[in-house]
């Protein structure tokens, strides 16, 4: 028995120091970029699932248990998934408004804030659009905030993490230059979306959302929703559809066909498509696929 | 020392000279008070069509089983409002309030703390409280796949199942595979099933049973999950233990008291294939035995007889969610196993005096097959059909009943996610 327990456990003695629960993968590429050897992290939810709707295994209580700390994206995206988690994992490390708990959405400016809160108008999220770190400007941000807070909890590699942040955001820098290049042509123009998770993107970029296919949000498409949209296409012209890979791309490849306009799809996260495996790799995708 | 810790603190102070910008919390506005806790309320509303009118289904019953095994009423049914405060009290406690409201009255179903500052894997609770005794119990019904409990439950611990006063204490273990050890120690005043009342003799002043000190009711139970690819695995094993003290000399001239106990195995496999599709399968197998004396007051002089129950029963559903709008699923019920040894012989009837004895080799099924339509994450109809012929009269003669419902089920307010 007692060997058992061993076996079970030694997996976790073997990683390094820290172990960094996180939410999104997004979220452990920045943190394991910035902590190096000196965090391990644990990535909850999967990068081509809807974020909104991961499923809270109880297997990811587990992972919760055995973590020192608990980072996440914040802004009511986790909302659905992880405080069943938290409450299940009983490690107080990962409570929210701990010292070792992390909410990156505080750190961050938010757009289309609602003025009222309302459910009939959907689904909203009453902070704002929680979908910032597709604006790669912000990307900068949130890694401060990570060297900051894995600093706070783990002050003796302080210079080492802020070491890393530096190198990070020297590289990070030269890539916005880059991709400010591949969207310079795009700006202005008009896209039609599924739901309103590249608002950040479109707005760093200066594209503008003028639909999206659910009429509410986390209202499915509905067909007097869908006509309705087909005329605006029809007016107002736009690019293309940006979709993302997790809803079903059914009623956007019936407005393709009634319009013309191309879907693209937009991976949101690490993972998301099976070419995107870093945070370089998914800006450069979002930033290129356009001109394709 | 000093020397390291003043120059990491220079080097953080030069190197962090661009701190993150933190919003301030006025720019972040949220209407929402931190200090207001999560209000939700539930209302669900059915119209409901069955075989049998209202009076015929009053007299109906599973044989042995004291609570009918259905509530609702030929028509429109308000069948509850359920309203849910939660909160965290401070660094150390959260607090939930679930109240139960009936046209009649109002319940409180459960107030509880949780400890939220605990280490090494363990979690307290206390207060009134849904025992995690197997999967169904612990979850509201706003959240079942089905209109009613299943038998089983019902018949073992009642329609509200096991909901006592008492503590709680969990514990997950710090290994890779999820494994959750948890004890509940319960007053034990459930209304089927257990009791600690003394029972007194209506025909004598006599004491038949001694008042058991409470807590009366012990469970304990182990559950574990793991992942096959994008299927989750849950199996688990519970226990409840406790007294059982039955007094109903007024209504039927009897009463018993003695021990029961319950064990239950559960095992559920939920596949998902995208975010908002999947299959899951979801069973519990219980078996219960009670052991004690009858007291028999029906001609005058208390009789006392040595009585042994055995049974045993299970419910298999499986749920397809299509998408994030439709759900269909079928579940079967079963009471396969009803043994009664009353002064050490086997009983072949559940009550010999009436006109039809039940047989106890009788199977008590219902087979039900319901379809949902989810119009958002915060209102869904669901049409349901149960063929139930668990069934009896008083008399003994077995009604197989037919039900049509057409469930509504709304929520509003800031309502917490659920569990898995």
């Amino acid at each position: 028995m007692k060997t058992f327990l061993m076996l079970l456990l030694l997996p976790l003695s073997l990683f390094a120091h820290l172990d960094i629960a996180v939410s999104y993968p997004y979220i452990g590429a920045i943190t394991k970029v910035i902590g190096k050897n000196h965090v391990s992290t644990t990535v909850l939810a999967e990068g081509n699932w809807d974020p909104h709707f991961i499923v809270p295994r109880p297997s990811l209580i587990a992972k919760l248990r055995n973590a020192d700390a608990l980072i996440m994206n914040g802004g009511q995206l986790e909302i659905g998934w992880l405080p069943p988690l938290i409450k299940r994992a009983n490690n107080p490390k990962t409570v929210p408004n701990t010292a070792t708990f992390l909410d990156l959405s505080r750190s961050i400016s938010f757009l289309q804030k609602p003025k009222s809160l309302d459910r009939a108008q959907g689904d909203v999220h009453p902070d704002g659009n929680p979908h910032f770190h597709l604006n790669p400007n912000n990307i900068l941000i949130l890694a401060q905030d990570i060297a900051t807070f894995l600093s706070a909890i783990d002050g003796k590699h302080q210079a080492i993490y802020a070491e890393n942040l530096k190198v990070f955001e020297q590289d990070w820098r030269t890539h916005l230059v880059r991709w400010q290049k591949n969207m310079a042509s795009k700006k202005g123009m008009k896209v039609i979306q599924y739901h309103d998770n590249m608002a950040y993107f479109n707005d760093a970029y200066g594209l503008e959302n003028i639909g999206t296919i659910e009429p509410l949000p986390g209202i499915p498409p509905s067909s007097r929703h869908t006509l309705e949209l087909i005329k605006t296409i029809n007016t107002q012209k736009p690019c293309c559809i940006f979709h993302d890979v997790y809803h079903s791309t059914k009623t956007a490849q019936y407005i393709s066909e009634k319009t013309g306009i191309p879907i693209i799809l937009m991976p949101h996260d690490i993972g998301a498509l099976e070419s995107i495996d870093s945070l370089v790799a998914l800006f450069d995708y979002l930033t290129t696929v356009q001109a394709k | 020392m000093k020397k390291i810790v003043l120059l990491s603190t220079l080097a953080s102070v030069a190197l962090f000279a661009v701190a993150p910008k933190v919003i301030s919390p006025e720019k972040r506005s949220s209407t929402l008070s931190q200090f207001v806790p999560d209000i939700s309320a539930i209302v669900d509303f059915s119209y409901v069509n069955q075989s049998l009118d209202n009076n015929e289904l009053e007299s109906l019953h599973i044989p042995d089983s004291a609570e009918p095994a259905t509530n609702a009423n030929n028509g429109f049914n308000l069948n509850y409002l359920e309203m849910v405060l939660s909160s965290n009290v401070d660094p150390y406690f959260s607090m939930d309030a679930v109240l139960h409201f009936s046209t009649e009255e109002v319940e409180v179903e459960e107030a509880y703390f949780t400890s939220t500052a605990l280490e090494h894997g363990l979690r307290l609770r206390g207060g009134k409280l849904l025992s995690e005794f197997g999967r169904i119990n612990q979850q509201h019904e706003h959240f079942w796949d089905f209109a009613q409990a299943p038998l089983v439950s019902e018949a073992f611990f009642g329609a509200e199942g096991l909901n006592e006063i008492g503590a709680q204490l969990q514990w997950v273990a710090p290994t890779k595979l999820y494994l959750m050890v948890g004890a509940e120690a319960l007053q034990g005043t459930n209304d089927v099933l257990f009791g600690n009342a003394q029972i007194t003799d209506p025909n004598s002043p006599d004491i038949l049973a001694n008042e058991e000190k409470a807590p009366s009711l012990f469970v304990g139970y182990i559950k574990s999950s793991f992942d096959i690819g994008h299927t989750s695995v849950l199996p688990g094993i519970s226990l409840a233990q406790g007294s059982t003290r039955l007094d109903r000399f007024e209504e039927s001239a009897n009463a018993f008291s003695g021990n029961s106990s319950v064990f239950g195995a559960e095992l559920t496999a939920k596949h998902f294939f995208n975010s908002y599709r999947f299959l899951a399968w979801q069973s519990e197998w219980m078996t219960q035995n009670i052991d004690g004396t009858e007291y028999d007051a029906s001609t005058g002089t208390t009789q006392r007889n040595s009585l042994e129950k055995e049974r045993a029963g299970f419910y298999t559903q499986l749920v397809y969610a299509h998408d994030q709008n439709w759900r269909f699923g079928v579940r079967y019920d079963n009471l396969y196993q009803n043994d009664i040894t009353l002064n050490g012989i086997t009983q072949t009837t559940f009550d010999p005096s009436i006109t039809n004895p039940v047989s106890t080799s009788e199977n008590f099924d219902r087979y039900s097959v319901m379809s949902e339509y989810h119009f958002s994450e915060f209102s869904r109809i669901r049409l349901e059909y149960d063929h139930n012929s668990a069934l009896y009269s008083e008399s003994g003669e077995k009604q197989n009943l037919d039900t049509i419902s057409l469930q509504f089920n709304l929520s509003i307010g800031a309502h917490a996610a659920h569990d898995f």
